[in-house]
Formats: C-alpha cells, sequence, structure tokens
C-alpha cells in the first residue's frame, strides 16, 4: 500500500531523514510509553504511598477526615502505666499478627515445596512421546486455568464432612474410620487448603518446567546412553541442572502467589485460624473489624515481608529472568 | 528387538501420562456429572453415573438471577481487554521496536507491579472508588481489571513483537509510512497470532479475577467469580446447583481453551511455552 506513494517525491538526504527519523522515533517512544507509566502509577505507586502513610495515623472508615499522625503507634506502642506496669501493644507484639504471618509462610514452602516436586513429575511424563499429547496437555492444564473460586467451592463440597464424596469413597475403602471434617477441623483445615492448591498450580509449574525441559539438547541423552550412565544418574546429573533456571524462575513466581494468597482460603475455610493467612487477616481489619489503620499497618507489613523474601530468593538463587532466553 | 522396546516404552508412557491427566482433570468431571444430577443423587455417595437431568441449570438461571452476573463477566473481560491493548500496543511497541537504555528498567518495573500484593493497595483503591461513586459499577471494574491486567498485556505483546523482524517495520518507514500506519498497517497485521493470543490470556484472567471483584462488588456489577462466592455455605441441598453454575463459568473458558490450546499455554506461562 504504501509502497506506491513512497516515492512520488524526492527523499531528503539519507543521513538527516534517519536522524529526524530516530529523533522523531525516540519521542513517540517516550509519548506511547507515558499512558501505560501513568495507569500503573495510578493503581500501584500512589496508592501504596497512601497506604503506608495511612498506617501512622488512626483512621477508620467513618472517620477518615479527622485521622490523626499518631507515628508508630499501630506498629508499637508502650505505656506506662501509674502503678509502673507496662502494656506494649501495636503489630510487631501482636500475637494474632505473627500467627497469620507463620501460617502464610507454612502454607507458602509446603505448597511450593510440594507443587515444584510434583510438577517435575507431571513434566517429565509430558515431555515423553505418547497418543494424545495435545489432550493431555489441555486436560491438565484446564485446573489453572479456571476461576479458583469455582475450584474453592467444588472442593468445598467434595471435602464436605456430611455429604462430600471424599468422605464417603474414603469410608467405603477403610481409610476413615469415621467422616471427617476436612476444612473446618483445626487438624486438616491446612491439609485441605494444601490439596486443593497443589491440585491446582502443578499444572502451572509443570508447564513452566516443561518449557526448560524442551530446551535440552536431545543428543545429550543420547551421550549419555552410549557410556551407559544409568537413567536415574542422567536425571540427576544432566537433566536437573539444565533445567534449574527454569525451576527457579517457576518457583518464584508461584512463592509470590502463595505467599499473598486470599481467594482459596476465604472460600475454602472461612474463619479458621489454622488458615488465617496474612492476607486474610488485613481484609479481616479492614472491612469485618473497621480497624482500618491497624489492617493499612499489616499491609504495610505484608508488603515488606513479601518484597524481602522476593530479594533474598533473586540474590541467594541468583535468579535470572532472561536466564532461558 | 529396539523397535520393540521403543514401542513398549511409548506405550508405557502413553499410560502414565493419560493416568496424571485423569487425576488432575477428575474434579472437573466429577463436577460436570454431579450439575446432570438430582439434588437428592448429588448428596448421597460418590457415583459416576448421574440421570442426566438438566434441573440444576434451569434452576440455576431461573431463581438466581444467573444472567446479571454472567453479563456482567463478559463485559468486565472483554471490555478490560480491549481498553488494555489499545494502552498496551503502542507501549509494546515502543519497548520492542524503539528502545532506549531506560526500556529493561522500566520493564522491570513494569513486571514487579505485578508481585505486589493487592492487599498493600486495597485501602486506597476502596476509598477512590468509594468517593467517585465507581463503587459496584461495570465501568469502574471494566477499568481497575484493565490496569491490573496491563503488565502482562504489555509483557506479552513485547515477547511477540520481538519475534517481528523491525526491518520490515524500518522498510516501511523507509517508503514514508507514517508512525501511525507503521503500527497499524504493518505491525498489527502481523502480530495478529500475538495479539490474538494476548486477548485471549487477558479475557480469561479477567473472567477469573476474583480478589477485586469480591471487595469492589455487591449485586449490581458482580460477576460470575463473586456470584459463586457468594453462593452461601454448603449447608442446603444444593450441590447439583452449584455445579451447575460452575460448569457454566468455566464452560466458556473450556470452549476458548480448546480452540486454542497452544497460545493459551504460552499465555499462561508469561511466554514461557512456545
Amino acid at each position: 500500500m504504501t509502497a506506491e506513494t513512497s516515492f512520488s517525491q524526492a527523499p531528503p538526504p539519507e543521513a538527516t531523514r534517519r536522524s529526524r527519523l530516530t529523533a522523531q522515533r525516540i519521542r513517540s517512544a517516550w509519548i506511547f510509553l507515558t499512558p501505560m507509566m501513568l495507569a500503573l502509577a495510578l493503581v500501584a505507586g500512589w496508592p501504596l504511598f497512601r497506604n503506608i502513610y495511612f498506617s501512622f495515623t488512626d483512621a477508620s472508615l467513618t472517620n477518615l477526615g479527622a485521622a490523626q499522625w499518631i507515628g508508630f503507634d499501630n506498629y508499637y506502642s508502650k505505656i506506662t502505666l501509674p502503678s509502673g506496669r507496662e502494656i506494649t501493644s501495636g503489630l510487631l507484639v501482636d500475637p494474632e499478627w505473627w500467627r497469620a504471618v507463620g501460617n502464610t509462610l507454612r502454607f507458602a514452602f509446603l505448597s511450593v515445596g510440594f507443587e515444584t516436586v510434583f510438577g517435575l513429575i507431571v513434566a517429565l511424563v509430558l515431555n515423553a512421546e505418547f497418543k494424545g499429547r495435545a489432550l493431555v496437555r489441555a486436560a491438565v492444564l484446564v485446573p489453572w486455568a479456571i476461576p479458583t473460586i469455582v475450584s474453592a467451592k467444588i472442593w468445598a463440597w467434595m471435602l464436605n464432612d456430611q455429604f462430600g464424596v471424599i468422605n464417603d469413597v474414603f469410608l467405603k475403602l477403610g481409610l476413615i474410620s469415621e467422616k471427617v471434617a476436612w476444612t473446618a477441623s483445626p487438624d486438616t483445615a491446612m491439609t485441605a487448603v494444601l490439596i486443593v492448591d497443589i491440585w491446582k498450580t502443578t499444572p502451572f509449574m509443570a508447564l513452566l518446567i516443561l518449557a526448560g525441559l524442551q530446551m535440552v539438547p536431545k543428543d545429550i541423552y543420547e551421550a549419555a546412553k552410549i557410556d551407559g550412565v544409568h537413567p536415574v544418574k542422567q536425571f540427576f546429573k544432566i537433566t536437573l541442572p539444565l533445567i534449574w533456571p527454569a525451576v527457579m524462575v517457576a518457583v518464584i513466581f508461584r512463592l509470590l502467589d502463595a505467599l499473598r494468597i486470599f481467594d482459596l482460603i476465604y472460600v475454602l475455610t472461612p474463619n479458621n485460624a489454622q488458615t488465617r493467612t496474612m492476607s486474610v487477616a488485613v481484609r479481616e481489619n479492614l472491612f469485618d473489624f473497621d480497624n482500618f489503620a491497624y489492617g493499612s499497618a499489616q499491609a504495610t507489613m505484608l508488603f515488606f515481608i513479601i518484597a524481602l523474601i522476593t530479594i533474598l530468593y533473586i540474590t541467594l538463587g541468583r535468579v535470572r529472568f532472561d536466564g532461558g532466553k | 528387538m529396539a523397535r520393540a522396546v521403543t514401542t513398549r516404552t511409548k506405550i508405557g508412557y502413553t499410560i502414565a501420562a493419560w493416568a496424571v491427566a485423569l487425576v488432575i482433570f477428575f474434579p472437573i468431571l466429577y463436577t460436570i456429572i454431579t450439575s446432570l444430577k438430582t439434588e437428592q443423587e448429588a448428596i448421597s455417595g460418590f457415583s459416576l453415573i448421574p440421570s442426566f437431568s438438566t434441573q440444576s441449570f434451569s434452576d440455576v438461571q431461573s431463581q438466581n438471577n444467573y444472567w446479571r452476573p454472567f453479563t456482567n463477566s463478559v463485559i468486565l473481560a472483554v471490555g478490560s481487554t480491549l481498553l488494555a491493548l489499545v494502552v498496551a500496543i503502542p507501549a509494546a511497541w515502543a519497548m520492542a521496536f524503539s528502545p532506549t537504555k531506560r526500556t529493561k528498567d522500566i520493564l522491570m518495573w513494569m513486571l514487579s507491579t505485578k508481585m505486589m500484593p493487592a492487599v498493600a493497595v486495597l485501602v486506597p483503591i476502596y476509598l477512590i472508588f468509594l468517593r467517585t461513586g465507581l463503587m459496584d459499577t461495570r465501568i469502574g471494574l471494566t477499568i481497575l481489571l484493565m490496569l491490573i491486567n496491563l503488565p502482562i498485556v504489555v509483557w506479552m505483546l513485547y515477547t511477540y513483537f520481538r519475534e517481528i523482524p523491525g526491518e520490515i517495520l524500518e522498510a516501511a518507514r523507509m517508503d514514508g509510512a507514517s508512525l501511525r500506519d507503521e503500527i497499524i498497517h504493518v505491525l498489527t497485521p502481523m502480530a495478529v497470532p500475538g495479539i490474538a493470543s494476548t486477548l485471549l490470556l487477558n479475557v480469561i484472567l479477567a473472567w477469573n479475577e476474583a480478589f477485586w471483584t469480591i471487595q469492589l462488588t455487591t449485586t449490581n456489577a458482580a460477576p460470575l467469580s463473586a456470584f459463586i462466592a457468594s453462593f452461601s455455605s454448603p449447608q442446603g441441598l444444593f450441590w447439583a446447583k452449584l455445579s451447575a453454575a460452575s460448569v457454566m463459568a468455566i464452560a466458556p473458558i473450556l470452549i476458548l481453551g480448546w480452540f486454542s490450546q497452544k497460545q493459551l499455554v504460552r499465555g499462561l506461562t508469561f511466554g514461557a511455552v512456545k
């Protein structure tokens, strides 16, 4: 289309034309980037600062205008009573909060750990040659592609103590002697959440690891085979080191998601102290208890805890996001 | 001899792979089966054979005003995706074809915003919605979902655009094409597969989004995710109805996904699997 009109007028000297074009392109590039950066600042930058500001005030949802600056009191404060007794309060000495932090970390490490191992196994199976690969790959991906809310509801019913099929099948197989309240009982609530999360997210892990597996050159295995290297040794000495960068990237993606988990727990085990994670605790304080400022302090701390873990992971694990490319 | 071994291994792998797929897919399959049962059947123990009753589907549609959240889901998912593309295509063009020293920093900053926990910005965004009257409106949520998924949209388009040789665009430019022509008439047609899979992924992400839709809607703008979350606690006899509602909520994804498996895999893994 453009070719027909192109030479209708004498082109300016090549050099000036090029530099003019370059300048114009750089200017346009910045103009094109501006809306995106403004949008991100609007949704991520400014609200984050505002949240941190709230955490230093005594704001509540009904009393935002009259919010007073109270310094670090939401985090830590110490009052000495006339009797000489000291009372400390605030987030840093709040056992409920630290329990939520503990729950979150426990959930994150267990779920990501299992997902990595299962993901590796599934990826190794999917990487082999077999019939109906496309269909299998699609079927495996479904739990990851459907809304978490839907999976949580489905599992809530399957794990239901009275009518759930899991109790029914386990009873018939003799694995349990009486019906278990999987999502309500303090002993099993975390296990229930872990099962659902592992089921939902293993496919994602498997696919990311599969991407790494597909980049391993086939002739390495040929060579190993000729040298008579045992398949198990092949896996640990050849496959694993080569796909390690892909695994590391997959783990950080998952870890970030696991540390802020909300919707699965909100639906599957609401009001259960054993599965109350940081995000769930923050939401409770913000909306259910109207502890706006305190919730903001928790949200701020959650942000820094996640940032710290991410930085540690990336530096200690020497993760390179462009590693495979 | 060698051939026989290979065939046997292949059969072994086929069985293993299908077993893995069945285990992973089974809860979904059981939900589909349950949706075709009556409420009484649904709670009377494990059974793979339903009575093929469509009662639950019609109940959900008539009793629970199902079509309102369904329409909301469609509007939110499609609307936010189209809006995101309008902002993202020029931005991804700038990053892929006109990189500066800062491009890498911007890209990293953009991705890092995706790593931020949503609760850390919940209060301020909740307040903005409250003050501007956007609470529980489709337009408010559409804009928010667009902003939230924007980093992924830009990132995916960027990975696709990078595969297009810059010389083609340069040639068009040398032929006197304006920047507007270059992007609309040269780049976009070449990037149609990439744009399509970005669109698909973003529709699915927006369809699945629950954190914001639960916090920022009540009834008017609530999409299917919020609707299903509020499908009250599993006390009454409505497992079959819940299954029917769930099947209707995941059907669009299953259908979209089936017709675009390859793009979906690439999208869901942020371009890692090609």
